[in-house]
């Protein structure tokens, strides 16, 4: 904090505010000068040039036809070369009538008159306070502190000592894990957007993804490659949990609910297979609840549960879908909850 | 772990330590996942036909990652081979509290790097066999 109140906080915010009114003044004056150069009419020269030599003094049939092969009117300014834009300074004086042209203008100027207008403000708050300016950030974090008292809880939590060790690149599997868990989160999100899950419109949707829809096809094959990372990090976080002994006390409930994650994310694989409703889907399902069918004594009731029948329908689809973007998610988010609240309390294990 | 054993040796704070490195990876995987979308618009993800309940396709094959558990079906009975994951599951579920001895060497770190090595070798070869048969 500076001691010295009042002087040097005016005298800088009126140095912003001259700057701030010289750089609108320069770029007003030039775009009026460019509008006033740009917009004169061309000159008349070349016009009476061209026209002087269609004068009747040369008489001969060739002089004429090739005179009226000339054009009959010459620009002194060479054309400007296609699908460049001809006139810059219209989008600034207002001829260009297209869609973006207001909307950058009002972006430009409307900052720039938010930058001034807020430069104003500044200036008078200090002139009348009397008073250093708080900058914007520290307003906000007191607003919200005052309301919610959240600093102090936020700084303990953020200011948590951890062990030098975790930093240990074979720590940061399970953080990986947990971000392919939100990349496929937002693509799939997006994917939702147009897909429909009846086996009417599922493969034609998955169609218009992949053909029409901007980025469909990149956000389609992220959330396939990423669901396989997700998997091989899912396991590799488990085996290096595994070699190194983290489960045991007092880990166990965590090593629980990691099992139980990893079951969570083949089953996301299991259930997202069958949406795009093509001959690999459709099979590859219904081997799959085939295989639970074989389960002694729930097998029928698995086999009916999955496929609500005893065939795979457009039944079956509706209920992957809903596994696959509710239910499956919802319990994926409690227990990577209870598994990152239990790492936070329990800590990361010494290596030995 | 607790603070008291916290003190004795070297820490840093979550923030901005900590918290820096997984950003570092976060970003990573962002610039992976921008190159695999511009890769996937070259070359989409793709379909096969249109799925048809009464034309039986000639291989039929689950994901690469049930493709072990596939292959051992060929060979082991159907409720044995179902039964196997379903009792590995469990197994691998309550596993802390069946070992429950303190560790004081590095033996029982190899054993396990050891039980866990070839595993994953019976598993990848299961899995690459499913693949080609």
């Amino acid at each position: 904090m500076r001691k010295n109140l009042g002087r040097l906080p005016i005298r800088r915010s009126l140095q912003k505010v001259f700057f701030f009114s010289l750089i609108l003044t320069t770029i007003l004056l030039t775009s009026l000068t460019i509008h006033v150069l740009a917009n004169q009419s061309p000159p008349q020269n070349q016009l009476s040039a061209s026209t002087s030599a269609n004068t009747p003094s040369l008489t001969s049939v060739e002089s004429i036809f090739k005179a009226s092969l000339q054009p009959q009117r010459t620009f002194s300014a060479t054309l400007p070369p296609p699908k460049q834009d001809p006139c810059l300074h219209c989008h600034i004086t207002g001829e260009n009538k297209n869609l973006w042209t207001p909307l950058a203008r009002w972006a430009i100027f409307g900052t720039m008159g938010l930058i001034f207008a807020f430069g104003m403000y500044r200036t008078g708050s200090v002139i009348l306070n009397r008073k250093t300016w708080k900058p914007l950030t520290n307003r906000t974090a007191e607003w919200i502190d005052e309301r919610y008292e959240i600093s102090e809880p936020l700084s303990k939590v953020l200011k948590k000592p951890v062990p030098k060790y975790a930093l240990r690149w074979f720590y940061c599997l399970g953080g990986i894990t947990a971000f392919l868990f939100v990349v496929q989160g937002v693509t799939g999100i997006m994917l939702a957007f147009y897909y429909k899950p009846t086996p009417e419109a599922a493969y034609a949707s998955i169609q218009f993804i992949e053909t029409q829809v901007r980025f469909g096809a990149a956000i389609r094959a992220i959330h396939h490659w990423a669901a396989n990372g997700m998997i091989i990090m899912c396991t590799a976080h488990m085996l290096r949990v595994f070699i190194m002994g983290a489960y045991k006390n007092p880990r166990e409930m965590n090593w629980v609910s990691g099992v139980l994650l990893l079951v969570l994310t083949l089953a996301f694989g299991f259930t997202g297979y069958l949406l795009p409703w093509d001959q690999r889907a459709f099979w590859a399902t219904t081997v799959g609840s085939e295989i639970a069918g074989a389960v002694p004594i729930i097998g029928n009731l698995a086999l009916v549960f999955l496929r609500v029948g005893w065939n795979v329908t457009g039944e079956t689809l509706s209920r992957f879908y809903a596994l696959h973007v509710i239910i499956i998610p919802l319990l994926t988010v409690t227990f990577m909850f209870a598994h990152f609240l239990m790492v936070r309390r329990q800590g990361v294990m010494r290596p030995l | 772990m607790s603070h008291e054993q916290l003190e004795n040796e070297e820490t840093i704070p979550f923030f901005p330590d900590q918290f820096m490195r997984e950003f570092r990876v976060v970003i990573g995987i962002v610039v992976i996942a921008v190159v695999i979308g511009i890769l996937g618009m070259i070359n989409p993800v793709g379909l096969e036909d249109p799925a048809d309940p009464f034309n039986t396709p000639a291989h039929v094959k689950p994901e690469w990652y049930f493709l072990g558990l596939y292959q051992l079906l060929k060979f082991v009975p159907k409720t044995t081979g179902v039964l196997i994951p379903i009792i590995g599951v469990v197994i691998l579920a309550i596993w802390p509290f069946l070992d429950r001895k303190k560790e004081t060497s590095l033996k029982p770190t190899k054993i396990r790097a050891l039980v866990v090595a070839i595993g994953m070798i019976i598993l990848i070869a299961l899995t690459i066999w499913g693949g080609v048969s």
